[in-house]
């Protein structure tokens, strides 16, 4: 068995021995380089691709639609803007939702966590709130607030808010009693200790939470969308599917990929910002 | 009018349904500019007395009074260098200096305050280490940054617990010089807590023995040496030494028994 290793690994003595008959070292060590593995990647995905464009069959056609004509409804989309739009209401939606779930959510997590008795009253409240899977309440927002950009709204903030209120609530708890003692005895007044100690020892509590929430708030966005809206690229994909055109689910469905992507890059980003920051 | 009075001072503290006695009612007046030093094994209620008069304890039975008023609440009018430094993590060391003269209560003109907190650093040897944060730091670095952040607002009473036990000898000995001079120079009153007789005897003009738990004042011992006193060399002198081993005698029975050896 160790001899068969020996041949295939792409080492030195392999690729050597790939001149006298032994073809398989030399393909793995070609693989192992930066420009054969973009190449194998390329090629995996050209063949998928016309496996998908050139099957033969009518039927699965119908069904899936092919990737040619995929990017043409894209290009047809992004010509007359419909894409644009509903790319915005996306955006729009999530990004409303997120600021106003933040904001309330900080402000009561600092406030219960400076009067523990009335959050000790309210807690089994908030528990039992805040481990309903919050889209329940979707279509009871759809109701009250209509299939515009309000209940969308609605769905994110509320997601984002108790998110952010318990990481927020558990920084408060996590600051260090001592670090107030110490201040009080300075002769530092209360809203002293509070902007001197307690806020900027739980600002990083409240960034994990203000992190996590805005893939939440994504999710969630397109989760409303798909449950009634009449805008967005969550109505794309429900609007295009409900009507059998598979060419127009899989054109906003590549769109919603697009954006995924492009969130993720953005986080990564602000992360590893900020992890720098924190470092120096 | 003592500065500092506990009459009859007791502290109790319960701990999993079972009451445990830190303080016997114990009887201590510090005198204004005074300098008293409290030794004794671990767990004798050392810095339970300091907790008291900053008022973030309350005693069981009698009563702490601060300038003849019964201390209620947090008392402001004493700088209280804990025995854990209690640095703000996100400030450096220069901000965490400053952070008394940033409230209401002290607050002065900019440029007066730079200079105060650049003295301080220059005092505390911590020049080159301004911009550091606390996590950079060193165990003796942080003492320091902690010392110079409560002498930074001349409170006119310290409370200071075991400030110096995380400094090398020399350091320490550079370290209870500038105390010394700071103290005397600003007539402050001083409580300072030590496990280092040595300590106690140098700086102080009244040591405490404290018996092992439950605590209480086995011996009080007026240090009779001339100020100002060398501290690199007062060890040296035979007033010091005699001091020293009468007061060892005292000390060495509490300790054994304090720790259960």
């Amino acid at each position: 068995m160790s001899g068969t290793r020996d041949l295939t690994s792409p080492s030195p003595r392999g690729r050597g021995l790939g001149g006298a008959g032994f073809a398989v070292p030399d393909f793995q060590a070609f693989l192992s380089t930066p420009l054969g593995r973009s190449l194998a990647r390329l090629l995996l995905a050209l063949v998928l691709l016309a496996v998908w464009q050139y099957q033969p069959s009518d039927k699965l056609r119908f069904w899936m639609s092919g990737p040619i004509q995929i990017v043409a409804r894209l290009w047809t989309w992004l010509l007359d803007g419909s894409l644009w739009g509903n790319v915005g209401s996306t955006l729009l939606a999530m990004s409303l939702g997120y600021v106003i779930g933040t904001s309330i959510g900080i402000a009561l997590g600092l406030l219960f966590g400076l009067m523990p008795r009335l959050h000790r009253v309210l807690s089994p409240y908030i528990t039992a709130l805040y481990a309903m899977p919050k889209i329940a309440l979707a279509p009871l927002f759809v109701i009250v607030l209509g299939i515009g950009i309000e209940s969308k709204v609605a769905l994110v903030a509320i997601t984002v808010f108790f998110l952010v209120l318990n990481s927020t609530l558990d920084g408060v708890r996590n600051v260090d009693r001592d670090l107030v003692r110490a201040l009080s005895v300075m002769g530092a007044t209360h809203s002293e200790v509070i902007r001197k100690v307690l806020i900027p020892a739980t600002l990083p509590w409240i960034f994990t939470g203000m992190r996590i929430a805005v893939r939440y708030a994504f999710t969630n966005t397109l989760l409303a969308e798909l449950i009634a809206s009449n805008s967005g690229i969550g109505f794309m994909i429900e609007y295009y599917s409900g009507v059998f055109d598979a060419t127009g689910t899989y054109a906003a469905i590549l769109v919603l990929v697009i954006m995924s992507v492009g969130l993720t890059e953005l986080l990564t980003q602000i992360e590893a910002r900020m992890s720098r920051g924190s470092a120096g | 009018m003592p500065k500092v009075e506990l009459s009859a001072v007791s502290k109790a503290f319960v701990t999993r349904d079972r009451e445990v006695q830190a303080l016997q009612p114990t009887d201590l007046a510090v005198e204004p500019q005074e300098f008293v030093a409290l030794v004794g094994p671990s767990g004798c209620g050392k810095s339970t007395i300091l907790n008291l008069i900053a008022g973030l304890l309350q005693p069981t039975g009698g009563t702490v009074r601060y300038n003849g008023a019964a201390v209620q609440g947090v008392n402001r009018a004493v700088g209280y260098m804990t025995q854990k430094d209690t640095l703000l993590p996100w400030r450096t060391a220069a901000d965490n200096i400053r952070i008394a003269l940033e409230l209401k209560c002290r607050a002065g003109p900019r440029a007066e305050v730079e200079h105060r907190v650049a003295q301080m650093i220059d005092l505390v040897g911590l020049n080159g280490f301004e911009k550091h944060f606390p996590t950079e730091l060193s165990g003796g670095m942080r003492k320091r940054v902690a010392l110079a952040r409560t002498l930074i607002y001349e409170p006119e009473t310290l409370l200071m617990d075991e400030p110096f036990g995380a400094l090398d000898a020399q350091l320490k000995l550079l370290m209870l010089d500038q105390l010394q001079t700071l103290t005397r120079q600003r007539r402050m009153t001083v409580l300072f807590v030590t496990h280092d007789l040595g300590e106690a005897i140098t700086l102080a003009d009244r040591v405490v023995v404290f018996s092992a738990r439950p605590g209480r004042i086995r011996t009080i011992r007026t240090v009779e040496l001339p100020r100002p006193r060398d501290v690199f060399r007062i060890r040296f002198t035979e007033a010091f030494a005699h001091l020293h081993e009468s007061l060892w005698d005292e000390l060495k029975d509490e300790v054994t028994r304090g720790t259960d050896v």
